[in-house]
């Protein structure tokens, strides 16, 4: 009896188990034939079961309902009604579970509802497949790129698997776009042209083909994730960039090592110094050049000159006398008081100025000067510092001897050309101003104004230090224009304008190495306000 | 004698030809074939249904029963099945052909034709998977009705119970076939 009593429960908990399985997605198939299908009567077959279903809406007893069916010109045969409450949409739905359901024939199913007919339908069983979704829904990388090997099983139908079609559908994940891939028969496919290394969700429906069996499409899996393979460099590939690369290294490094100098000359140009030229003013006497002239005797001097020698001729500027006798008292003023005795100093011609001296006058005339200075080495220690950026050249028409060819030369722009050189770097500019001071006019008729050649004290000069005297020269040129000399004069200072704005720079860089600390900014400043 | 011996050897040689009508048939077993046949008799129920004039006169025929039980059938043998398709596919045969001769409708008469040359074809297929019935004879139309047989009393009945036949009965006894599944194996 026990015994009998266990079978009974196992057997009753073994269709309990199978009643709750086939109801997880019979419920879902109801609510979604409920939305779907427009017939009164819903049938639909599912696991070779026709199961047939209508909705009600008022409260009713599923014993008030007959349902029968019929086929192939037999009796008519019962089926017990059910009721079934649907959570998700609330709503009673009454249906019936034919026992036996015969395929491939016309069935006939009516509906009563206390003996009177409510629905009625014929139908064939075969046509109304509501199969369950494909199990096992596997996500594979196929060991190639961007793609994936996607497998699942068939449905649990004897005879019927050869008669499905499936519907892959894919999607990257997170996104909303999806594909979709129809496969018939096959429980397998290879998705291609996927991006690689991406996450994709994986589903899959079925449906009867439509030939034998017909029916609707099932609810989709649940997502499968899958990944695909990072996408990796042909190792070929690899090997020949690789290998270009390690060329076109290596012809790199043998251009730059063959012409390193060049190279290095172009991106780190040497700032030349006077130091070989000046043995011992730098590391021995700490720049200081008076220390520095006290120390090297005569040698020193005839090095200097040769180098002075060594300039190649720049271009004359003509000016005309600078008289300098109201004004330079006036400058002396703002002047330093040790600029007083520069004044005094007899100017130094710049060999590199000009390209038209005649050279043994030019030596001649620098010996002097450089004698003159060391008789006073205070204006010397000043005025003589090489490194110094500042040449003004004025026009002494009675400076020199031989005024009068001086004069001629002047127009020939070959007259012989004054220097002054101005202390140090580090002087203010209004030493540079008192320079200009010192600029001996002449008596001749191309007398400047004293007005005007301190018009260029007047102006705002750049505090970089005081430019080339030469366009501090050029400047007054263009008071020349006030001075009611000779035209021909001014013409010609216009063309020494045009020399000083086209020579200038370049030849004071080029031909003046010991002066390559010269401010080229500043004879640039120099030249605004003549134009 | 020699001569004699020599007739008798040529005469057994032909007898046991005979024996063997047709040279065996490779197995048929892909079944896209009968699908061929199933999608031909649907469109001849699509012609019917859009026949107007010359569909053939209303008359009786016996045709098969195209119901299937799964469960049944999975205790069925397939030489019980062979048995089955083969006299449904002969009733089958023989109705269309009665239903052609009333048939005035050239796109119908065409349509029963082919579905006429299907059910030969099939016959053959059967053959082929050694399922054919031996007994080859066709009961005429006074045969009383057997328990395999329904009466259908209209032209489009009887299209519908040959289209039902066909994906039923035929389709699961060629899927079945031994011969196939051998070759499966």
């Amino acid at each position: 009896m026990t015994k009998m009593s266990d079978r009974l429960k196992i057997v009753f908990m073994l269709c309990l188990a199978f009643v709750t399985t086939g109801g997880q997605h019979f419920e879902s198939k109801v609510a979604q034939l409920l939305q779907d299908e427009t017939e009164d009567i819903k049938c639909f077959v599912e696991l070779k079961d026709l199961t047939c279903f209508w909705e009600e809406e008022e409260e009713r007893n599923n014993l008030q309902y007959t349902f029968t069916y019929s086929y192939e010109n037999k009796n008519k045969m019962a089926c017990v009604v059910s009721s079934l409450s649907l959570l998700a949409s609330n709503k009673t739905v009454f249906f019936c579970k034919l026992p036996k359901t015969p395929f491939f024939t016309t069935l006939d199913v009516q509906v009563f509802r206390d003996g009177r007919m409510l629905y009625s339908r014929s139908l064939n069983a075969e046509n109304y497949l509501f199969l369950d979704p494909p199990r096992n829904l596997t996500v594979l990388s196929s060991g190639k790129e961007g793609q994936l090997n996607v497998s699942w099983l068939p449905p649990l139908l004897k005879y019927m698997d050869d008669s499905m079609i499936y519907e892959v559908r894919y999607a990257v994940e997170g996104s909303n776009m999806g594909k979709v891939e129809v496969i018939k028969v096959s429980t397998m496919l290879v998705l291609l042209g996927l991006q690689s290394d991406t996450r994709y969700k994986v589903w899959v429906r079925v449906k009867p083909d439509g030939v034998a069996y017909k029916g609707y499409w099932s609810a989709w899996t649940e997502p499968v994730l899958g990944v695909t393979q990072p996408s990796d460099l042909d190792p070929l590939i690899m090997v020949l960039v690789l290998f270009i690369g390690l060329i076109l290294c290596l012809l790199s490094m043998t251009v730059i090592l063959s012409h390193h100098k060049f190279l290095l000359k172009k991106l780190w140009p040497d700032i030349p110094t006077p130091e070989h030229k000046f043995p011992g003013l730098f590391t021995v006497c700490k720049g200081d050049f008076k220390e520095w002239m006290s120390q090297n005797n005569s040698s020193m001097w005839g090095r200097s000159v040769q180098v002075y020698t060594e300039e190649l001729p720049s271009p004359l500027e003509v000016l005309s006398e600078v008289s300098l006798t109201s004004h330079g008292t006036s400058q002396r003023e703002e002047r330093k008081p040790v600029e007083e005795d520069e004044e005094k100093e007899s100017e130094r011609s710049d060999s590199g100025l000009t390209d038209r001296w005649r050279e043994p006058p030019q030596a001649h005339w620098l010996m002097e000067q450089l004698r003159a200075l060391q008789e006073n080495p205070q204006s010397l220690s000043q005025s003589l510092l090489v490194q110094s950026h500042d040449t003004y050249v004025t026009l002494n028409q009675n400076s020199q001897g031989d005024g009068e060819r001086e004069v001629d030369d002047v127009f020939e722009e070959t007259l012989p050309l004054q220097t002054l050189f101005t202390t140090t770097g580090t002087t203010s500019l209004s030493t540079s101003h008192s320079d200009l001071g010192s600029l001996q006019q002449s008596s001749g008729s191309g007398r400047l104004s004293s007005q005007s050649s301190f018009e260029y004290p007047n102006q705002t000069w750049p505090p970089k230090g005081p430019g080339y005297t030469y366009m501090a020269v050029a400047d007054s040129g263009v008071s020349m224009d006030y001075s009611p000399m000779s035209s021909s004069r001014i013409t010609e200072l216009g063309r020494h304008r045009m020399y000083t704005n086209d020579y200038k720079n370049e030849i004071f860089l080029h031909k003046w190495p010991l002066f390559g600390e010269h401010n080229k900014s500043g004879s640039e400043s120099c030249m605004g306000p003549v134009w | 004698m020699q001569t004699f011996t020599g007739l008798v050897s040529v005469l057994l040689v032909f007898l046991w030809l005979g024996g063997n009508l047709v040279s065996p048939l490779r197995p048929i077993c892909d079944l896209r074939v009968l699908d061929h046949f199933v999608r031909e008799a649907r469109d001849s129920e699509v012609i019917m249904r859009g026949c107007r004039g010359g569909c053939g006169a209303m008359k009786s025929y016996f045709v098969p029963l195209t119901s299937v039980d799964f469960a049944v059938l999975e205790h069925m043998d397939v030489n019980g099945q062979a048995v089955e398709v083969q006299t449904g596919l002969s009733l089958l045969d023989q109705a269309l052909s009665n239903a052609m001769k009333t048939v005035s409708n050239s796109p119908l008469a065409n349509a029963l034709d082919n579905n006429i040359s299907n059910i030969h074809s099939l016959g053959q297929i059967l053959h082929s998977l050694d399922l054919q019935a031996r007994s080859t004879v066709l009961p005429d139309d006074s045969a009383p009705a057997s328990t395999q047989t329904q009466e259908v009393s209209s032209l489009p009945e009887l299209l519908q119970v040959q289209s039902s036949f066909l994906r039923g009965k035929v389709r699961l006894l060629l899927s079945a076939a031994p011969a196939c599944q051998r070759q499966n194996s």
